[in-house]
């Protein structure tokens, strides 16, 4: 179903460019940030062991190390395996479950109490059943991952579409809009694209918590090889790891706002 | 001799014993009693009315958003079921579609209506012309101001060619300059179109100034309390003498 955002066409040029747009104080305020950072970092790890908290240095070593012999690149291959399917599945559900019950509300009467009760349960307390129903592959951790992404994204479009002005749907319907589903495509998506979209971007930083979560049980990945080096106490690795992660997140963050600022050029 | 249907013209809107009840923790409220008259084709109405007289009501039934519990309104001799592409709306919150560009937001109607790509084109630079837009087609509604927005969303309620343009306190929102401005460049438009208009306002001057006819609400229960034919010949003027006295008689009818 294509979503109906008008005609955007000529209004994306300033996007591209948008990742080093930044206001130069604001970049010198935020190498100073890091330069403490790293500093104070330092200053403790000096004090400590290695197996404690290792120096900055000596997790850049590890990073180069851990890189160059592959080792990352396998990891990172092997969680974007169940990441990206469980990510885009579940927020796909989750947007489309939103939409229906917050448009429908025979449909929101009749699953709200089951909704209520899964609600409240995190993704992580589900391994049981991913581990009974689809075992200790890339699917079970798609599906830990997947869970996670619904509920956000339920919650962003389901709020979205309530906050749609009946007054929109009268002028559509006065215009000649007739039918549910084609009241939804014209009016309903794009005037709750803003939350969706939203929902869509928290959902994605979630996943890249939930891929370590969703690894506990012996799926290979980057949060096994966190979870193995906290076993051999190698907090350099766990380190390079968690980095490995926050890179991740950085860019796939980056580059969904800056598709979301693209789609959402009329606000 | 037979009555032939032919020889009495049909009005375009008629509006039948429509009465609305609400259900309140008070009882029940009756918003709206036996209203009845008529809009003919070309022609221009306003109804008026202080707060309370139902006139918002009336226009949500008139319009097909809500249902009367008594009494039916006719369209072009067929009932009113539900907003439709033959019923032009114009609300005083503009209610543009945020997302679309002012051509977007004009071209809605014909984009449903299945209309070509390039007839879309064709009417929407006529529509911008005619509300004075062109220039403004790719600008988003957070751009533009209050007047303008009026613009946009009577070109795009014109755009489907409806048989009646319904418009509820469409000028309520702008400053004093801006609605006369409005309400001079609605009269040119709709002596160009030949559309025929029904506009709430709670605004005696405005109605004196538009109306070919304004229809009075009482209030409690809302009521119609009389129709008032304004025979001034447009472009009318606040100075005129007749102007002042219609304005007096309306006032007097709905205070009393």
């Amino acid at each position: 179903m294509a979503i109906d955002v008008g005609d955007e066409v000529n209004h994306g040029d300033d996007v591209g460019l948008s990742l080093f747009d930044v206001d130069p104080r604001r970049a010198i305020r935020g190498a100073v940030g890091v330069a403490v950072f790293l500093a104070l970092w330092w200053l403790v790890a000096l004090t400590q062991p290695t197996y404690v908290l290792p120096t900055p240095l000596i997790v850049a070593e590890t990073f180069v190390v851990e890189a160059a012999s592959g080792a990352m690149l396998t990891a990172l291959g092997s969680s974007i395996v169940h990441w990206f399917p469980g990510a885009v599945i579940g927020t796909g559900l989750g947007i489309a479950a939103g939409v229906a019950l917050g448009w429908n509300s025979y449909l929101d009467d009749v699953s709200a109490p089951v909704v209520r009760v899964l609600r409240p349960v995190p993704p992580l307390a589900l391994i049981g059943f991913a581990i009974a129903w689809l075992g200790i592959n890339h699917t079970g951790a798609a599906f830990i991952i997947a869970v996670g992404a619904f509920w956000i994204n339920f919650y962003a479009a389901y709020g979205g579409v309530e906050g749609v002005s009946d007054d929109l749907l009268d002028v559509a319907r006065s215009l000649g809009v007739q039918g549910d589903l084609e009241l939804i495509r014209s009016v309903v998506l794009p005037a709750s694209l803003p939350e969706i979209t939203t929902g869509i971007r928290t959902g994605i930083g979630r996943c890249w918590m939930l891929v370590v979560a969703s690894e506990i049980f012996g799926v290979p990945g980057i949060g096994r090889e966190i979870l193995r080096a906290s076993n051999n106490l190698r907090v350099d690795v766990v380190i390079t790891y968690i980095l490995v992660l926050s890179i991740m997140f950085l860019i796939v963050d980056t580059g969904f706002r800056a598709i979301q600022r693209r789609v959402l050029a009329w606000r | 001799m037979a009555l032939t249907d032919s020889s009495r013209r049909r009005p375009r809107v008629s509006i039948e014993g429509v009465g609305r009840q609400y259900d309140s923790p008070q009882g029940v409220v009756q918003a709206l009693e036996g209203v009845s008259f008529g809009v003919e084709a070309g022609e221009f109405v306003c109804i008026v009315g202080q707060s309370g007289s139902g006139k918002t009501t009336l226009f949500r039934i008139i319009a097909g958003l809500e249902d009367a519990t008594s009494g039916t309104v006719y369209l072009g001799g067929d009932p009113v079921e539900g907003p439709g592409p033959n019923l032009g709306l114009v609300f005083q919150e503009y209610h543009l579609f945020p997302w679309r560009t002012v051509a977007g937001n004009v071209g809605f109607g014909l984009e449903k209506q299945g209309v070509d790509h390039e007839e879309q084109e064709r009417r929407v630079r006529e529509l911008l012309e005619l509300v004075g837009l062109d220039g403004f087609a790719d600008s988003y509604p957070r751009d533009l101001s209050g007047g303008m927005k009026q613009r946009v969303a009577l070109a795009r309620a014109l755009a489907v060619d409806p048989e009646l343009l319904l418009m509820d306190e469409p000028f309520g929102a702008v400053d004093a300059q801006t609605k006369r401005m409005l309400q001079n460049e609605l009269l040119d438009i709709w002596s160009e179109t030949g559309k025929t208009i029904l506009f709430v306002t709670h605004d005696v001057e405005e109605a004196v100034k538009l109306a070919d006819r304004v229809v009075v609400m009482a209030t409690d229960p809302g009521r119609v309390r009389e129709i008032v034919e304004i025979e001034t010949e447009r472009p009318r003027s606040r100075s005129d003498t007749s102007f002042g006295e219609y304005y007096e008689r309306i006032m007097k009818l709905i205070r009393a």
